[in-house]
């Protein structure tokens, strides 16, 4: 490189040309400082109300029609919703830890029943006093709402999120698998029994490239539903006291009153209980009869393909299913759903989903504004367009949602809450990820070989619980 | 630049530096050489020397991100070691780095010996873009796409067993199947790192040395005994600390493939970690047996290196 300097031409030294090099990588860096900081984020560091969704940044976009709604009500609240891609809810909870630890903590979260607890314990802000302040406005959303979500997410007598959304595992089947094996619909009652009769006869109408019985190895549609319909779990259940405050203001005249209380507690393993034994054993014969698969861990991802593609007869699931098939191609006549079968009662397990205050939040009245907002029915019905979900609304849950999509007994969502008002959330304390690993990581092992490898299974299941709720969550 | 060596250089026609250059090279600027060296130590020390500090101080903290840390002593070390699933999953990678490690660098040197050997120069470019190819993908990409491919039911791989008979596997939902699966995927995506090395040192043995082994009546066999082994003894070293070292670090395949499971078959040491801190927030903890970790991949590196002295030979 040359310059001419005062008629001559002068060498630039390479220290020179480094030098000057250095000096542009430190200028370059002090200019891009906003972006490698992140201060440059819109919202960040503002007085916007940050909520934190699991999703990516086109379900943040499906939120922005209700959030203009909030606008127009609300001009002096600013809103911003951070979109966090997750693995699962698990995941989830991990990066807004992460965000907490960093010093940057959205306001509000969407949080599932897998983290209720773990927010309500150490994280969020309960709702009573808003509830209370504001129990006029809130009424018609309770009428709308099955007391057995709203109770999912008590803790210790507070109320900490208002459901938004929920899932209960019913049975999902194939209606051409179960016309080939020459199945009529299932009764609504139809027993374990019953169910294993109708993969049965599935296997022999198709005893190639098919599955009757699909299922995973997660907390939702597990072994779960299973347990919870042989009245048992594998953490012991019991409720807190309290609560009263609410389901007198809000669930007097409800007939499921009685049932109600100050929230689920999981203080204790069940796995030795004879009924989780005998509810494994069941799943381990249809495994071994070649009438269901042995369950992948965190398996679940390929299951709508392999549904609508005819190949599985039967899956558990929830109302979150009926796009997903609808998109795969599904006509509304292929396939339909029903109750979970019964065992010794037909209890249900379900998963519901709302908006948690963090304690950190700058501004809670604000927060507590777009909740509010949130959970009413305009807003329920700009945020779920779409059956992705189970509203929580039960009056959401009806024809037009389901429209040219099925499943034709789409009133089998809302009438498990209905039916069956025992039917509970995933057991999930506040130790729930721990919880969950230990469960996840012994239920291959348990219905994939004999009784003594199931026997040892559920010993092994019942050591990791006890060491997972003794650990601090 | 001494003066007997200015005029030498003269002498053979170059051109004598200016006299500014000679006073600057006399003159040294420490704070120049700082200013280059800044970034560098920047980054390593915010992204390396930092976490492993941290990392270190953590071990005998309990913190769970939310609350203040509180100091416990060794209590996380007393605790990890009496947890089975921090055992098991130590053996499990331990067992793990023995086979795959083994299976890497034999398939990478076999690999390499017959393409060095008998492929024309064309085939060979094509085989090391084609071998090292897979370690560029995404471990997590790779590991979902192998899940699809070993499923039970609906899997390529079963299929393609139907077809000559044999019934399906249960290749992720048993621990001989699964840990079969996850050491098969991790060889193939990472055999390539070793292959090159193989490579680059087959191709720096001398052809004399082969010519003298088939004078002396070396046959194929032999002279890869005799010959090609002993002197690529420095690479194999190489790529046996590098295959170890990585291998001990495995997560993404028995993450994604398995979570761990069934049981805790696949669980690998990382795995407990990451579980440990993200899962239960249990950083304390975490840090703990990062330290254990660290201490067996440096115990196990210098043992390596000691023993090298008798089986290493340098031309």
């Amino acid at each position: 490189m040359t310059g001419a300097t005062n008629g001559r031409l002068r060498e630039i030294s390479r220290r020179t040309a480094l030098g000057a090099l250095g000096v542009g990588i430190v200028g370059a860096t002090v200019a891009s400082w906003p972006r490698l900081s992140g201060t440059d984020i819109p919202g960040r560091g503002d007085n916007s109300l940050s909520i934190a969704i699991m999703g990516t940044a086109a379900d943040a976009a499906a939120r922005q029609r209700a959030i203009d709604a909030f606008t127009r009500l609300h001009p002096e609240i600013r809103v911003k919703v951070q979109a966090i891609q997750a693995v699962d809810w698990k995941d989830f909870f991990t990066k807004i830890l992460t965000m907490v630890a960093a010093g940057t903590p959205p306001d509000v979260v969407y949080v599932a029943t897998e983290g209720a607890q773990l927010f309500a314990d150490k994280l969020a802000h309960p709702l009573d006093e808003y509830l209370r302040r504001d129990a006029a406005d809130m009424a018609e959303y309770f009428d709308d709402v099955h007391p057995s979500l709203v109770e999912a997410f008590m803790y210790k007598g507070s109320l900490y999120q208002l459901p938004m959304d929920w899932n209960a595992a019913n049975m999902y089947y194939n209606t051409t698998a179960f016309r080939q094996a020459g199945l009529d619909r299932p009764a609504d009652d139809w027993t374990h029994l019953d169910f294993r009769d109708s993969l049965v006869a599935m296997r022999k109408a198709r005893p190639a490239d098919f599955t009757p019985y699909y299922w995973t190895n997660r907390l939702f549609g597990g072994v779960v539903p299973w347990l919870y319909a042989n009245e048992t779990s594998f953490l012991k259940e019991t409720k807190s006291s309290g609560g009263d405050w609410l389901w007198d203001g809000f669930y007097a005249k409800d007939p499921s009153r009685s049932l109600r209380s100050g929230g689920y507690q999981w203080l204790e393993p069940n796995a030795d209980d004879p009924r989780v034994f005998e509810s494994f054993d069941y799943l381990r014969g249809l495994v071994q009869d070649g009438l269901g698969v042995r369950p992948e861990e965190g398996g679940g991802s390929s299951l709508v393909g392999l549904f609508a593609s005819n190949r599985i007869g039967t899956t558990p699931a929830g109302g979150y299913w009926v796009q997903g098939l609808h998109e795969a191609g599904m006509k509304e006549n292929d396939y339909d759903v029903q109750f979970f079968p019964k065992w010794k009662s037909q209890r249900h397990q379900f998963g519901t989903a709302g908006y948690a205050i963090m304690k950190t939040a700058k501004d809670k009245d604000a927060a507590w504004e777009w909740i509010k907002y949130s959970a009413s029915r305009e807003a329920m019905e700009l945020i779920f367009p779409n059956p992705i979900t189970t509203p929580a609304r039960r009056s959401m849950v009806n024809e037009q949602l389901y429209a040219g999509k099925g499943p034709a007994h789409w009133k089998v969502f809302y009438d498990t809450l209905d039916k069956y008002p025992t039917t509970g959330p995933i057991p999930a304390p506040p130790q729930q990820a721990a919880v969950e690993t230990a469960l996840m990581k012994n239920v291959s092992l348990a219905v994939s070989g004999d009784e003594r490898q199931l026997k040892e299974a559920l010993a092994s299941m019942q050591r990791d619980l006890e060491l997972a709720l003794r650990r601090q969550s | 630049m001494s003066t007997t060596t200015r005029h030498r250089a003269q002498a053979a026609g170059s051109v004598a530096p200016p006299a500014a250059h000679a006073k600057a090279g006399r003159h040294s600027q420490p704070w120049l050489a700082w200013l280059f060296l800044a970034p560098t130590i920047l980054g390593m020390g915010l992204f390396t020397l930092l976490p492993i500090v941290a990392s270190l101080v953590l071990a005998f903290f309990r913190w769970d991100i939310i609350s203040a840390p509180t100091f416990v002593g060794f209590d996380n070390f007393a605790e990890v070691v009496q947890d089975p699933t921090v055992r098991v999953s130590f053996l499990n990678t331990l067992v793990f780095v023995v086979v795959a490690v083994a299976l890497q660098l034999g398939l990478a040197l076999a690999l390499a010996i017959m393409v060095q050997e008998k492929l024309p120069a064309w085939l060979r470019t094509f085989f090391r873009s084609a071998f090292f190819f897979p370690l560029i993908l995404s471990a997590a990409s790779v590991s979902i796409f192998m899940r699809y491919l070993f499923n039970e039911q609906f899997g390529v791989v079963n299929w393609a067993l139907s077809l000559v008979g044999i019934p399906a596997v249960p290749w992720l939902t048993t621990p001989g199947g699964s840990a079969a699966v996850v050491i098969l995927v991790y060889v193939w995506q990472n055999f390539g790192f070793s292959f090159l090395l193989f490579v680059g040192g087959l191709a720096s043995i001398p052809v004399e040395t082969y010519e003298a082994a088939s004078l002396d009546g070396a046959t194929g066999w032999r002279k890869h005994v005799h010959v090609t082994l002993p002197l690529l003894s420095p690479t194999t070293l190489l790529a046996s600390v590098m295959a170890i070292i990585s291998a001990l670090q495995v997560f993404d395949q028995p993450y994604v493939l398995t979570r761990g499971g069934p049981g805790d078959s696949t669980r690998t040491a990382v795995m407990v970690i990451f579980e440990s801190a993200f899962q239960r927030l249990e950083f304390g903890q975490a840090s703990a047996i990062g330290v254990i970790l660290t201490l067996i991949i440096m115990a196990i590196t210098a043992a390596q290196f000691r023993l090298s002295k008798r089986f290493v030979f340098y031309q």
